[in-house]
């Protein structure tokens, strides 16, 4: 296999994905002719990218977040407060309310930096529990345990996108894009720093990288895109709660990101497929009340049994080598450790 | 005045709570350095046994507290069994040591805590579970201007009964130098001949016990017992664990009591929705500035 064959692949790969999202899905959704699943696809599409979100961070990055569904939950209650009370169209509320919540998680992980490991997965988690007290209890503002409700569905230009079918394609083009930009982040430098900070941050301290930057930027960048997602939520569900942010939501996030494989894009929208559609598969069979039980048991059964998940990480050194052609002569090199390395991680 | 001295007695109560999870934590910390994230479970567990207990048998409250301690440190055993155990494939200093040791059994032990606690929900409904009336320690007791419930002397006598035991275990047992071992040197107590998988065994069953007993007092002074209940307090104990500089069993007790005595304070001036607050805020921090814990004492990078 050589540079020119793998970037092929690429291609086609693209190619299959992107004609699924626009094309089959869709048409299948038509076929099954039920507005409901409209719903389903479009939470999975908002899972896959918080899923995607919470890889830069926690799988490329290595910082174990235990209270992401916090960031959801800004950009969520952003995009509903700002669409109810100053009646700011789709296209101002999503940016501003990644915005926004891009500013607090920076806000956040400024004095929070310094921790490592655990240490660091707790203060996300008391942060988390903060921000959840927060939502419940100022009533004036959020409307407390009520929730929000949103009218006048979602408008581009004054064009309505509130149908099944055209919220389906909105949804599907920023959260493709978004998830585009993810992967253009992860497999690159930029993310093999990343993943340096992930294998050893003090070793990459001494390499002369600026770790607590490279933190907080990931972070930075994680509460954007989970801001994104929570303000699609928020439009496509057209109600908005606390309890659409809690704990539980956090680990859910988690298990997708596990369930795939850390490091792992495309292992991360696997889990986020598999977490939110096993459930409504389980449904048609009665058995949704098993849904969390279900999540705890897959969850601890990758951790003891597929550590690396179900698409262990692709190597970021194959890419970037194929990517500028010296993938022959890294394979020919035998340097095949390099890979391996790259995956040994957290496990 | 008395508004004051009435929530300190209710602080203190909810900061001895506070800290018979608390040392459950210490403890399983001190020996494996890592966070047991079910422990909140076995208290939820501890709660929901004794209620059984109650409504089926109804015996005296000594015997279900010691019931409960019994099947709290059971669920410890197999606890670490299931979700600590796999993961000690080496015994090698560094793989004891290691973070991705430390976060896959955090995640493990997160996974199980899920299970347990979802498993609950679907047998007996995520409401409040009804209590005889009964049974609840709320019967108030006049001292002097200050009225207190029997349920306030009843943590109080429980908590320093099981404190007193547990120093007496730590100290006088053979149990207790192994632990004491472990959490030292786990590797020097291997080389010595201590059995360090029992050891292990044991600090669970020991910590469980105690968070399973806070569950069932919590239970029964409040009457609030339902599948969720393992997680606020499991939260705050971790607080008390951090703040007290994370292997130090009287530094846990001591913040532990200061988190609940804070927090029966603060609903002196704000609606108690947002006591939790306080918990958190001394988390947050006590990471940023005195990541070692506020007396100073653990010895590694945080």
């Amino acid at each position: 296999m050589n540079a020119s064959d793998t970037s092929h692949h690429r291609w086609l790969w693209t190619g299959i994905i992107l004609t699924g999202l626009f094309v089959l899905v869709p048409l299948l959704l038509s076929l099954a002719g039920r507005s409901y699943f409209y719903q389903i696809a479009n939470t999975i599409m908002i899972f896959a990218l918080l899923a995607a979100s919470m890889h830069l961070v926690t799988g490329v990055a290595g910082l174990l977040q235990l209270g992401h569904a916090a960031f959801y939950g800004i950009g969520g209650y952003c995009a509903a407060l700002l669409a109810t009370h100053f009646k700011l169209s789709f296209v101002v509320t999503i940016p501003l309310a990644g915005m926004m919540a891009g500013l607090i998680a920076f806000l956040v992980a400024v004095p929070t930096m310094r921790l490592v490991s655990i240490y660091f997965a707790v203060a996300t988690l008391g942060i988390g529990q903060m921000l959840h007290v927060i939502t419940l209890n100022w009533v004036p503002v959020t409307k407390g345990p009520n929730g929000i409700l949103l009218f006048g569905g979602m408008k581009v230009f004054d064009i309505d996108f509130s149908k099944p079918v055209p919220a389906y394609y909105l949804v599907a083009v920023i959260v493709a894009a978004c998830i585009y930009v993810i992967h253009c982040l992860s497999h690159s430098y930029y993310g093999n720093a990343l993943r340096a900070l992930r294998e050893d941050d003090q070793c990459a301290d001494a390499m002369g990288i600026n770790t607590p930057r490279l933190k907080l930027e990931s972070f930075t960048v994680s509460g954007f895109f989970a801001g994104v997602a929570g303000a699609l939520w928020a439009h496509t569900a057209g109600y908005i709660s606390p309890a659409d942010f809690n704990f539980n939501v956090s680990i859910l996030i988690l298990s997708m990101v596990v369930l795939g494989g850390l490091g792992s894009l495309p292992g991360s929208i696997l889990g986020a497929i598999i977490l939110i559609g096993l459930p409504e598969v389980l449904r048609e069979f009665k058995a949704g009340d098993f849904r969390n039980i279900i999540i705890g048991i897959v969850l601890f059964g990758v951790i003891l049994f597929q550590p690396r998940g179900l698409i262990g990480e692709v190597s970021a050194l194959d890419f970037i080598r194929n990517q500028f052609g010296l993938g022959r002569k890294a394979k020919n090199d035998a340097n095949k450790t390099d890979g391996k390395q790259m995956r040994v991680g957290w496990l | 005045m008395d508004y004051y001295l009435q929530q300190l007695v209710i602080g203190l109560s909810l900061g001895m709570v506070y800290a018979l999870v608390a040392i459950g934590f210490t403890l399983i910390f001190g020996v494996l350095n890592v966070v047991n994230f079910a422990h909140g479970e076995v208290y939820t567990i501890g709660a929901f046994v004794g209620l059984l207990i109650f409504v089926s048998f109804a015996p005296p409250l000594v015997v279900v507290l010691l019931v409960v301690l019994a099947v709290g440190a059971m669920t410890g055993v197999g606890l670490e069994r299931f979700a600590f155990k796999p993961f000690r494939r080496f015994n090698d200093e560094a793989t004891l040591k290691s973070r991705a040791m430390r976060e896959a059994t955090l995640m493990s032990s997160l996974a199980l805590s899920i299970v347990a606690r979802e498993g609950i929900e679907l047998f007996f409904g995520s409401q409040f579970q009804s209590l005889p009336l009964k049974h609840m320690l709320n019967s108030p007791i006049k001292i002097g201007p200050v009225t207190i419930v029997d349920g306030d002397l009843i943590i109080f006598g429980t908590s320093f009964l099981m404190l007193a035991g547990l120093q007496f275990v730590l100290k006088h047992t053979s149990v207790g130098l192994s632990i004491r071992a472990v959490s030292n040197n786990p590797l020097g107590a291997r080389y010595v001949g201590v059995n360090t998988d029992r050891t292990i065994a044991w600090t669970f069953a020991v910590g469980s016990g105690m968070g399973a007993v806070a569950g069932i007092l919590v239970g029964l002074y409040y009457g609030a017992i339902f599948p969720a209940m393992g997680f606020t307090p499991g939260i705050k104990a971790f607080v008390a664990m951090v703040m007290g500089g994370l292997s130090s069993i009287p530094g846990a007790v001591v913040c532990a009591l200061i988190i609940g005595i804070s927090e029966a304070m603060s609903s002196i001036f704000v609606s108690s929705v947002w006591q939790d607050l306080v918990a958190y805020a001394f988390l947050i921090i006590t990471l940023i500035f005195f990541p070692r814990g506020i007396f100073g004492g653990a010895r590694e990078r945080v």
